[in-house]
């Protein structure tokens, strides 16, 4: 599904990603780990394709689309979802006015009939309690006045709902309790189907407790250094990134 | 030197409509007045960023012809008087006849109304701020007078379509008169419209006063077509705790100008004014308001937010005057502008005067662009580019629009806003 070779890039005129090699297939759970700084974001964004990161080398395909031949909105309409690590307030756009348009520019493509605001009402009400949200947050701007834990599972919502061929789960852990990372949690779980490909990235291994991934890949210096089953996120965790060579920021690896 | 170019003695000469007596003395006043008027340049401050897209030259004197009918019959709900060329369309009207409330046109009104309304008139609106009022005053041809005996409650909106014929050069001079008398109530929506792309001339002026206790809700829609030059203003009066609450919303055109001034003459007398413009292409559109803090005790809430886009320009200059005498007064103005180019321009102007000392007055004024992170989060969902810059954008000015409290002017006026906008970012 998701192939990627050789990828470099930097952000302005800095090199974060270093030779990026990577294969994900569908149906499968990846999880990126790595310190701060080691170019987990800058992957989750040049795979969405935001324009402030420059793709210096290499290539991607993702379903055997050149993925720097298509648009932003292009590559979320051919089924690439990331659910944000610092979702954007917009006041003055209701976060069902948002999400409708984008449901329907996916349905569009899909060459579906687009949803009436009823319709979509009923469905965005049913999902929104599937992570947990008060309906009622829909009228309010998007993620608006939202806690960090409601923007999360706002994130979360919106994959729910946009159906996507691969998720790329950008720190959706960080900054939730543990209740509330065992709501998005769930919610994430329930993406999980054959033909769904889920990548997280994440600086803990807290998340892998409540999503289990097939392959972990750890990434250091704009770099994968390591690829492993679910026992390396654990291994990660008893003895922290030092044990690679890795000197972390934050000093504590495992949360 | 070059002599300051002065008004055409052709604007001085008004059409022939039949007019009370009164009024035509007032007019034929205020123009031996006007005679030698010098014009506006780039040098009178109130002037200063619009000077140079006002052309009055003299093919815009002519009186536009006056067909006693309009054009496309305009589906209007509820109450509506139609002005054609600033005349009045009795056929196309339709407002009810109510004890206490007075609906006419100025042709119409008997002599000692007229004489009285002669003797009001301009009473609102400082000549040297808004000095091209006057000539709508030595211009008009009729107008619409409404007068509400106190406690009088109009128990719609009425709505005042004031359609200009843009088929030949020409100008037109649409005038209104509220007098809301004591605990009054009324709804008045205005809205500018026109037919046709010759150039023409809209100098416009509404006044209104309040008596104690009074509640008038002003909407004002300035849309007319391309060619089409929108001089106008709006004088109010405020005596003790009544309320003044306005709505404009103005697109872009050649010259598009809007004066607003009120005075709150007596305490508790409190207004808010929302203001909404959009300008693409070359278009210009000016808004200059003024609230003067006589009395004490007054509060007033001024909202204005420009969005310009392409090469066009948008000007706002908000003054504020605290009296002396106007103590615990409480004055809040914002200004928030959105650039959608590189080659538009917006120029922003408070002007802040107080002279007592026990005030609460705040303003702001911002100019920034869409912000990229935000668009790319919505292009991210899969949302289409121009429609994710549509939606940023009247992100920008929802919160105005959803104010307007007439919930057909409010769908309307959005639809509009969207296509204006939507059209934009499709010339972009």
């Amino acid at each position: 599904m998701l192939s990627i070779k050789n990828l470099h890039a930097s952000v302005e005129g800095k090199e974060i990603l270093k030779g990026i090699n990577l294969e994900i297939k569908p149906g499968e759970v990846h999880a990126i780990m790595g310190p701060n700084g080691s170019g987990k974001s800058t992957l989750s964004q040049v795979l969405a394709g935001n324009e402030a990161y420059e793709v210096t080398s290499g290539e991607i395909q993702f379903n055997g689309k050149d993925l720097f031949e298509l648009e932003t909105e292009e590559r979320a309409r051919e089924g690439i979802f990331l659910a944000f690590q610092y979702p954007v307030e917009i006041p003055g756009v209701s976060n069902l006015q948002f999400l409708r348009t984008a449901v329907n520019a996916m349905r569009k493509h899909r060459g579906e009939p687009e949803m009436n605001a009823a319709e979509f009402m009923k469905t965005a009400r049913e999902v929104s309690k599937q992570v947990d949200l008060n309906p009622e947050f829909l009228k309010r701007g998007v993620n608006e006045g939202f806690s960090g834990g409601e923007k999360k599972r706002n994130e979360v919502m919106q994959a729910l709902l946009l159906e996507p061929k691969l998720a790329i789960l950008d720190e959706t852990d960080s900054g939730l309790d543990i209740d509330a990372l065992k709501v998005a949690a769930d919610g994430v779980n329930a993406l999980r189907s054959e033909d769904r490909a889920i990548l997280m990235v994440t600086h803990y291994q807290r998340l892998l407790n409540y999503i289990v991934p097939d392959h972990v890949h750890v990434l250091a210096g704009g770099r994968i250094i390591k690829s492993g089953g679910r026992e390396l996120a654990l291994e990660l965790e008893e003895k922290g990134y030092g044990w690679l060579g890795i000197k972390d920021d934050d000093a504590q690896v495992a949360g | 030197m070059k002599p300051a170019p002065t008004l055409s003695s052709a604007f001085l000469t008004p059409g022939s409509q039949s007019l009370p007596q009164p009024l035509l003395d007032l007019r034929s006043q205020r123009g031996t007045a006007l005679a030698d008027m010098p014009l506006p340049t780039r040098k009178t401050e109130n002037w200063k960023y619009s000077s140079r897209h006002l052309k009055l030259s003299d093919e815009l004197a002519t009186a536009l012809p006056v067909k006693g009918k309009s054009g496309p019959a305009l589906a209007v709900p509820g109450y509506h008087v139609v002005f054609h060329n600033g005349v009045m369309v009795p056929e196309a009207s339709d407002y009810p006849d109510v004890d206490g409330i007075t609906i006419q046109r100025f042709a119409d009104l008997d002599d000692s109304l007229a004489s009285e309304l002669a003797e009001r008139l301009d009473n609102t609106l400082d000549a040297k701020a808004a000095q091209l009022a006057r000539l709508n005053s030595a211009r008009f041809e009729d107008g619409l007078y409404i007068r509400l005996a106190p406690e009088a409650v109009l128990d719609q909106p009425l709505f005042v379509i004031s359609e200009t014929d843009a088929c030949s050069s020409g100008s037109a001079y649409p005038r209104i008169y509220v007098d809301a008398g004591r605990h009054s109530q009324i709804t008045l929506v205005e809205e500018y419209i026109s037919l046709g792309d010759e150039p023409v001339l809209v100098n416009a002026v509404t006044e209104f006063t309040l008596a104690d206790g009074a509640q008038v809700t002003s909407v004002r829609l300035s849309a007319e077509g391309e060619n089409v030059q929108h001089l106008g203003a709006t004088g109010v009066r405020q005596q003790a705790h009544s309320r003044f609450d306005s709505h404009c919303v103005g697109f872009g055109g050649p010259m598009r100008r809007h004066d607003l001034q009120v005075r709150l003459e007596q305490s508790g007398a409190n207004c808010r004014l929302n203001g909404v413009v959009v300008t693409q292409g070359k278009q210009h559109y000016d808004n200059h308001t003024v609230i003067e803090h006589v009395a004490p005790h007054c509060d007033s809430e001024e909202t204005y937010r420009n969005i310009a886009a392409d090469q066009s320009h948008a000007v706002f200059n908000g003054r504020i005057h605290i009296h002396q005498d106007a103590q615990k007064s409480n004055a809040n103005m914002s200004n928030k502008n959105l650039l959608l180019s590189t080659g538009a321009e917006i120029d922003t102007k408070p002007e802040l005067e107080i002279y007592a000392d026990d005030v609460k007055c705040a303003h702001g004024a911002t100019i920034g662009q869409l912000d990229k992170q935000s668009i790319f989060y919505l292009v991210s969902r899969g949302v289409d580019r121009r429609e994710a810059n549509t939606l940023l954008t009247m992100a920008f000015i929802n919160e105005l629009v959803q104010q307007i409290p007439v919930e057909s002017v409010r769908e309307t006026t959005q639809v509009r806003l969207n296509q204006f906008i939507e059209q934009t970012f499709e010339e972009a």
